[in-house]
């Protein structure tokens, strides 16, 4: 019965839409980096130790008031708890397995247990609590419990509850790991030199030094010695003695200067990998971000124009290291990777964020393959690829690309223009470069809800000085050029205008919300 | 035989749109290579006339009876070369409208400097594009289809002749709509020789002389086209 129950429990849970979003956004908040408003729940977290420490540490001395000790005792530890069986919760899921488990069963004909689905998550959560950072977790609930004043130690644990939410802190340890192999055996040789430092001493001194009553006596004098701090406490008094702490101090001199060097090489070893994924981290946290493929002069003269709107919405994705560092040295946001490959761009937050990738290189295989790594990670992805020619275009748009830009084929009909039609060169030139005094803009009925219901004659735009060109239907986005004036505006409509910019601003301006009073 | 010419300097696969487009055009289209190659490859193309020469040659230039009214087009490959020859070009024919490719700023000031009449940067109106492609993807939509040739509505450049009935006809008081043309801007020959943006506000008047630039279906154009020349 109680099988039949928890079986029907899991399946309810599997299906459940609200179940599993609520248990997507609470892991998306507690482990997904990519996730938007995580930092927001990292920043509280981190408010939230700061203020728990702060009062336990005043509290040692000084009485505090009763609500003072209501937040933490209450408050805060019911947070950290609430925290804590979350992250349990997200570890794994229980229904996941049992409907696996019992899709399988089912298929091969067998008889279906719940135990072992049910141990199998059991015993994921159960590794999960026994790792280091879930044991802090829990210790650091701990200090709550007032009766027994030794837990307050245990204040200790929220201050390392601090590293789940700090990156520099994980980087340095990170860092440090690379080099797991050296510090530890420098770690064996700085031991091995005290044990025999230490039992030389003892053996020298422990009838003739006062201050030498035993082995930990020794071992202390001969860490406080290689370590070069050298309290003065003990001190050797016999010329073996001091032999010893010669010895001892230049080895001590010889691996502090190991140990610097060691974790100054692995720093500059790390340093670009660490600036370039801070400056991935920082892109994935805005709501849409552009990632440029190559730096080529396509690129730098779209920076040179456009930077400034993109602000830091942008990355470029360069394979040479000399153009890398060039394009640093122009200021702009370059890392050193190569954008074919599927794990570079996985790396971007394509779930949450709207990403537009540009496939600048100037070859164009290596276009098209961005391109379909790109599509093959994300179809959100918006790609606009260069091609050399129409064949290329072709198969860039058979890759997936959004749009394709053919520089050649542009200068060639700007060429063409300008020969033929040189007044309508003019014309066409000022419009695409955006020129003040001819601006063609576009107005989203969805943003400028005003003019919903509205006919084109009472939008008097003539009065405005703005031309209508067309609009693009909200129903097959199909672009209707030179409509009726008396074509009526609907909603998701997107209306081409032309004018200079301060007339179709303040036409947006106008435009731009419901009037409620009068709708 | 046209009265006007176009010399094309330089020739490849990249540039093959527009000679093709060129050649349709009441143009006589001359192409000038420097290389063996380009001179084989524009003779394989179906280019009549192509001439194979040394372009660091003044005095080869000289002979190539150029107008004052031709259009010189310079897409040479190599952009030394490119901004040599407009300087070249500019020197021997002061008058004639020279109009280069360029694919830097650096490159385009130089040929600015060189006497280039009109110069298209290769990569800055590729960036353009793409940042319009970004921020207004219906205009950008729009643009490339007027631009091109196989779509049934275009750009035309109109100009008012004698006996027009345009002719002193304020443009606040025409209306467009009934042709179904937009007219986007004018030169207005009797205030100046500038292009003058519908939008810009100012009251002008047609007059003969005047050129219209008008967007529109191609039929719709064509027939207004008829109607001003009437």
């Amino acid at each position: 019965m109680l099988k039949r129950l928890l079986t029907q429990l899991a399946f309810f849970l599997h299906s459940s839409k609200l179940y599993n979003q609520v248990k997507k956004r609470a892991s998306d908040f507690l482990l997904n980096s990519d996730y938007i408003y995580k930092k927001y729940f990292d920043i509280f977290m981190i408010l939230l130790i700061i203020s728990s420490v702060s009062i336990l540490v005043y509290e040692v001395k000084h009485p505090v008031s009763p609500w003072v000790d209501f937040f933490d005792i209450y408050v805060v530890t019911t947070i950290f708890t609430l925290e804590y069986l979350a992250r349990i919760w997200v570890h794994n899921s229980w229904h996941s397995e049992v409907v696996k488990e019992y899709g399988d069963t089912k298929f091969l004909n067998k008889k279906f247990c719940l135990w072992s689905p049910s141990k199998k998550i059991l015993l994921g959560k159960l590794s999960y609590m026994a790792s280091p950072t879930a044991i802090i977790d829990l210790l650091a609930i701990l200090p709550a419990y007032r009766p027994l004043r030794v837990l307050r130690i245990f204040v200790l644990f929220r201050v390392f509850k601090l590293l789940r939410y700090t990156k520099s802190i994980n980087q340095f340890l990170s860092v440090l790991g690379s080099k797991k192999f050296e510090l530890y055996t420098l770690l064996f040789l700085l031991i091995f030199i005290t044990m025999t430092a230490g039992i030389a001493i003892y053996v020298f001194e422990e009838k003739s030094n006062d201050n030498i009553n035993s082995l930990f006596d020794a071992l202390y004098w001969a860490l406080i010695t290689i370590s070069t701090v050298g309290y003065g406490d003990i001190s050797p008094v016999t010329p073996e003695g001091r032999v010893v702490s010669m010895l001892i101090i230049i080895t001590g001199i010889a691996m502090i200067s190991f140990v610097t060097s060691v974790i100054v090489s692995s720093f500059s070893e790390k340093l670009t990998e660490l600036k370039e994924n801070r400056l991935i981290e920082e892109i994935n946290k805005e709501e849409d971000f552009m990632i440029i493929c190559g730096y080529g002069q396509m690129t730098r003269m779209f920076l040179r124009h456009y930077e400034p709107e993109y602000a830091k919405r942008y990355i470029i994705i360069e394979k040479d290291k000399e153009r890398v560092e060039e394009a640093i040295k122009e200021g702009y946001r370059a890392i050193q990777e190569d954008a074919s490959r599927y794990d570079v761009i996985a790396k971007f937050n394509t779930d949450y964020a709207q990403v537009t990738l540009l496939a600048m290189t100037n070859s164009d295989v290596a276009n098209i393959y961005i391109t379909l790594n790109a599509k093959a990670i994300s179809r959100n992805i918006r790609v606009i690829s260069r091609a050399s020619n129409e064949r290329i275009s072709k198969k860039s748009r058979l890759a997936g690309a959004d749009s394709v830009v053919m520089p050649s084929l542009i200068a060639n009909r700007m060429l063409f223009a300008a020969i033929t039609q040189p007044v309508m060169y003019k014309a066409v030139y000022a419009i695409l470069t955006g020129q003040h005094l001819a601006q063609l803009d576009e107005v989203n009925a969805v943003y400028h809800q005003k003019i919903v219901g509205k006919s084109l004659k009472e939008l008097r735009l003539k009065e405005q000085k703005l031309l209508y060109i067309g609009y693009e239907s909200c129903k097959n986005r199909v672009f209707v050029f030179n409509p009726s004036m008396d074509y009526v505006i609907k909603e998701g409509d997107i209306l081409l205008l032309m004018g200079r910019q301060v007339s179709i601003n303040h036409f947006k301006e106008t435009y731009k919300e419901i009037d409620y009073v009068h709708t | 035989m046209f009265t006007r010419n176009s010399f094309l300097f330089g020739y490849n696969k990249k540039r093959r749109f527009i000679a093709r487009e060129l050649e349709k055009e009441p143009l006589n289209l001359i192409l000038v290579v420097d290389e063996e190659a380009s001179y084989n490859q524009a003779k394989d193309d179906g280019f009549r006339e192509v001439i194979f020469m040394d372009l660091t040659d003044d005095e080869l230039l000289e002979n190539l009876k150029i107008n004052d009214d031709d259009y010189l087009v310079c897409v040479m490959t190599d952009h030394y070369m490119n901004v040599f020859l407009t300087l070249s070009l500019h020197s021997i024919f002061p008058q004639a409208i020279i109009l280069a490719l360029s694919d830097s700023p650096h490159t385009t000031q130089k040929l600015k400097m060189a006497g280039a009449s009109r110069i298209i940067d290769l990569y800055q109106v590729s960036a353009n594009r793409i940042h319009n492609m970004l921020h207004k993807p219906v205009a950008t939509k729009l643009i490339e289809r007027l631009f091109s040739p196989e779509e049934e509505f275009s750009f035309k450049e109109i100009e008012i002749p004698k006996g027009s009935s345009l002719d002193q006809v304020m443009v606040n008081d025409f209306d467009f709509s009934k042709h179904h043309v937009i007219l986007i801007g004018m030169i207005d020959e009797r205030l100046s020789h500038q292009f003058i943006f519908v939008t810009s506000g100012l009251e002008n008047r047609f007059d003969v002389g005047d050129t219209l630039v008008c967007i529109g279906y191609n039929e719709d154009l064509e027939r207004f086209e008829q109607f001003v020349g009437l």
